[in-house]
């Protein structure tokens, strides 16, 4: 071995650093595509930049959806009604339960709808 | 995210955000990584069917790790050369001679038909040479010498000690001086 062949080799080197080999459209879009699916496997939002709060989509999920959501609304809007404008009836039944206690009480907080003050 | 926006980003931590859902930094990403894996993998296989392959499988790699990237502990290209030099290898041990008529012809425009036979056969004869050698010569000297890393990242790579690397190189390089010994005329280089 030679200073010469030593320098043949780094010719050879040099040409070899030189070439180019530029990869194909088809494989640059094969990759990015295998990026984006893999990132959607990942169970993260694609784009956003920001994952989606898992907690709330399990929540929906366990209680069926955006439609079981606004059944609960309705439920709990109608329960507040009956507590601030209970029917006789309710009224009634509240007033025989409680006023049973010695020391219960009833606060009216709307007098307006005849709600009485019972004393035990 | 714009990619103009994202351009200064280091790949770790566009890493991060490919594993929080950012899609520009999979463009990005693969914008940077790709070709360097691809060009990696061509130097080191010579054929271009399987050198994209590689390309592809060490980027899938690359994605299913991002969620458990940890950022400033390895360098994301150390990473990548690494798995693609070992997919490489794997491919090598499996078919060890690569068949000269698998090289790519040299692509119209860029020379002269003579200048691109020309080309073609020294890479022929500096790659059939590299075929001889120890596979850990081999990559020691492909990284060192055509990828043009330094000697502490190849250690990193090879997972050995940088003395180990130059002890690796230098070897590989006395070997294959003395394989193309004889060759210069051949090859077309002159003394001028």
């Amino acid at each position: 071995m030679t200073e010469r062949d030593l320098d043949t080799l780094e010719l050879l080197f040099d040409a070899a650093r030189h070439q180019a080999d530029d990869p194909s459209a088809d494989l640059m879009q094969r990759v990015l595509d295998d990026a984006l699916t893999e990132q959607r496997r990942q169970g993260v939002s694609v784009s956003g930049g920001v994952a989606r709060p898992r907690l709330l989509r399990q929540f929906l999920a366990t209680i069926g959806g955006w439609p079981a959501v606004a059944g609960l609304a309705t439920a709990s809007v109608v329960g507040l009604w009956i507590g601030v404008n209970p029917p006789a009836t309710v009224a009634d039944t509240a007033e025989a339960y409680l006023s049973s206690g010695a020391d219960s009480y009833l606060v009216d907080m709307m007098p307006g709808f005849q709600f009485d003050l019972a004393e035990g | 995210m714009a990619l103009d926006a994202l351009s200064d980003v280091s790949d770790d931590a566009l890493l991060v955000l490919f594993a929080n859902g950012d899609a520009d930094a999979a463009r990005l990403l693969n914008l940077r990584l790709t070709p360097r894996a691809y060009a990696q993998a061509m130097r080191m296989l010579r054929n271009r069917a399987e050198a994209e392959d590689v390309a592809q499988d060490a980027m899938m790699r690359l994605w299913k790790i991002a969620p458990e990237w940890r950022q400033g502990e390895a360098k994301v290209t150390t990473w990548l050369y690494r798995v693609v030099a070992n997919l490489c290898t794997d491919r090598l041990r499996r078919q060890r001679s690569v068949a000269i008529d698998t090289i790519p012809e040299p692509e119209d425009g860029r020379a002269s038909a003579a200048d691109g036979i020309q080309d073609a056969a020294r890479m022929n004869a500096l790659y059939a040479a590299l075929d001889e050698l120890p596979e850990r010569q081999r990559q020691a000297v492909v990284l060192r010498h055509i990828e043009g890393l330094g000697n502490p990242e190849i250690a990193e790579i090879l997972e050995i000690s940088t003395e180990a690397v130059e002890s690796l190189t230098a070897r590989g390089k006395r070997a294959l001086a003395a394989i193309l010994a004889g060759q210069r005329e051949e090859l077309g280089y002159s003394d001028d």
